[in-house]
């Protein structure tokens, strides 16, 4: 072997690079990655048991691509993304720590940051991956009728922008709260089931501090409209643009605090 | 010879406990022991010199440069933890692999320098078995290959020895020795003294956190000089030979020993003892077959440093 002089000093995106190799291809062989991937195909088999109904009553459906928006959009963005982000993101810093392989990657020659962002990549591609591919099957089965026609198609693109968008947000997120805290499981169901669930339906600017809030901007508007329409949950959408770069800023800032964060804390490992 | 790792009044605590006190040192080339009982400071220790904890007070330079985040300095060192954790799902070469890709090794260094290190520790028989299945003598030996197989100048090892059959060790205990004579600097902790005897004389004791003594072994035993040393004697005429040393002044006490034709000499004044001995021996006429020091070991330094 020769001197360890002779290996390369890795640019910080370099260094992420070869964090994000490694994770997908450990992560890509994990059974969590099986289950949860046979998590997200959820929607595929809401969207099968609507169509059998319909063969079984004997008339079509409806309108598929508002059973698609509203009944897959609503279950993908306020359960199924939150449950799959919440496990991956928090996950990111703390198996390491739980795992007690924290120091296989803090004694290499990669900054911390790198090892964040890096993990924080391969993560989100897997969600991007499993949840659009959920997406588009439940898609698929619903306007299996109308496949040819293409007018939906956009919709489906439209859609499939917000989860991913979702996914980065959300991911980031919880990969902050997963350096900031051992409990971050139980902090992250509060925060997605308790404040993102809740907060977004006030009225006013206050459902702006949600997350949710910036990707149902992106949606068609679902306020409801009509006599006491003042009393139920009203949307009060930000520009889409405004939106995407809220959602986007959001993601870079949780990202930063996370690498500054796991960067400078001590992670005590538990003995054996 | 200029030190490679040195500490300047370093401290750590872990909010009220405290970890590591006041510890100012420098270990040179070469192997060092550091020797202490279980939760006395060495984990603590290695993990600051290696720049996974931050110190409280105090700081870490190797070759002068600061450790924490210091990624630059960590191609140079190899760590190998106390710790029994893997990604267990994945293979021994697997593994190897990707610490070697962190180290910033292109795939064909990365592939080649992982073979050699599984030659090393004789796991290539066993690489493509996920390390889940592999025994514990076979985990040890792939974390203490994960830590040289990128060659580094300055080696960590904490506990390495820690769960092995003595076959296991003395494999491990032959790979570090060799790494000895390449002229690196190796710290080894351990709180099993004869461990660290097989490696090295150079030590430095922990105790509660605080260095007791470092230095060669038998230096530090000889600061020691209000301790009572025993000098065991295996002659021809052992009684007459006892009967001499009670009417010294620096011997304690006189015994014979559990072999046969063996003196035991507890002695106050180590260094006097031995001027005189040649002398008295040749006086008496006696024959000698072996002296040893039965104390002259990590043990009895120990003990009497922490006050047993």
């Amino acid at each position: 072997m020769s001197a360890a002089s002779s290996a390369p000093r890795l640019s910080f995106l370099q260094s992420c690079g070869r964090v994000f190799s490694i994770f997908f291809a450990f992560g890509r062989r994990s059974p969590r990655f099986k289950l949860y991937f046979v998590l997200s195909q959820m929607p595929v088999v809401i969207a099968l048991f609507a169509q059998v109904n319909q063969v079984f009553q004997r008339q079509g459906m409806q309108s598929p691509m508002l059973f698609f928006s509203r009944g897959i959009m609503s279950f993908d963005l306020q359960f199924l993304v939150l449950l799959l982000v919440l496990f991956y993101g928090t996950s990111i810093c703390l198996e390491e720590v739980e795992g007690r392989t924290l120091m296989y990657l803090t004694t290499r020659p990669v900054p911390k940051a790198a090892v964040i962002l890096g993990k924080y990549a391969a993560y989100v591609l897997f969600l991007a991956v499993m949840i659009n591919v959920g997406v588009i099957l439940a898609f698929l089965v619903l306007n299996i009728r109308s496949l040819g026609t293409g007018a939906a198609y956009p919709v489906l693109f439209q859609f499939m922008g917000v989860l991913t968008l979702a996914i980065l947000a959300y991911t980031a997120f919880f990969t902050l709260l997963g350096t900031l805290s051992k409990r971050a499981l139980a902090l992250g169901l509060m925060f997605s089931f308790g404040w993102e669930a809740v907060v977004q339906y006030f009225p006013g600017a206050t459902q702006r501090f949600t997350i949710a809030h910036y990707l149902k901007s992106l949606l068609p508007s679902q306020t409801a409209t009509g006599g006491l329409s003042f009393l139920t949950y009203r949307l009060e959408p930000t520009a889409p643009l405004l939106a995407v770069a809220v959602l986007l800023l959001l993601t870079v800032v949780f990202l930063a605090a996370a690498c500054l964060v796991f960067t400078h804390k001590d992670f005590i490992l538990s003995t054996d | 010879m200029s030190a490679v790792i040195e500490t300047r009044k370093l401290s750590k605590w872990y909010g009220n406990v405290l970890g590591l006190s006041d510890v100012s040192l420098r270990v040179e080339p070469g192997i060092t022991g550091l020797l202490g009982p279980n939760g006395a400071g060495k984990s603590t220790f290695l993990k600051l010199v290696t720049g996974q904890l931050k110190p409280s007070i105090g700081r870490v330079l190797i070759d002068g440069q600061a450790v924490r985040n210091n990624t630059a300095l960590f191609g140079r060192v190899g760590f190998c933890p106390e710790y029994d954790a893997f990604y267990e799902r994945v293979t021994g070469r697997q593994f190897l692999t990707a610490m070697l890709r962190l180290c910033g090794f292109d795939p064909a260094e990365t592939t080649a320098r992982a073979e050699a290190a599984l030659d090393l520790v004789e796991l290539r028989a066993d690489q493509d078995r996920p390390v889940r299945s592999y025994s514990r003598g076979m985990r040890q030996r792939l974390k203490f290959a994960q830590a040289v197989a990128h060659d580094p100048d300055i080696i960590i090892l904490d506990e390495p020895l820690n769960g092995l059959d003595p076959l296991g060790k003395r494999k491990v205990i032959r790979l570090i020795r060799d790494y000895r004579t390449e002229g690196r600097t190796i710290i080894v902790s351990s709180h099993v003294l004869p461990e660290i005897e097989a490696l090295t004389k150079e030590i430095i004791l922990i105790h509660q956190g605080k260095i007791l003594a470092t230095g060669d072994i038998h230096k530090v035993r000889d600061l020691i000089d209000t301790h009572p040393h025993i000098v065991s004697i295996t002659c021809d005429r052992p009684r007459d030979l006892a009967l001499r040393f009670l009417k010294e002044d620096d011997v304690l006490s006189v015994n014979f020993g559990a072999a046969p034709r063996t003196v035991v000499v507890e002695t106050g004044n180590r260094d006097r003892f031995f001027g005189r001995l040649p002398g008295l021996l040749v006086e008496l006429g006696i024959s000698v077959e072996e002296i040893t020091s039965p104390d002259d070991n990590l043990q009895a330094v120990f003990d009497y440093l922490v006050g047993k």
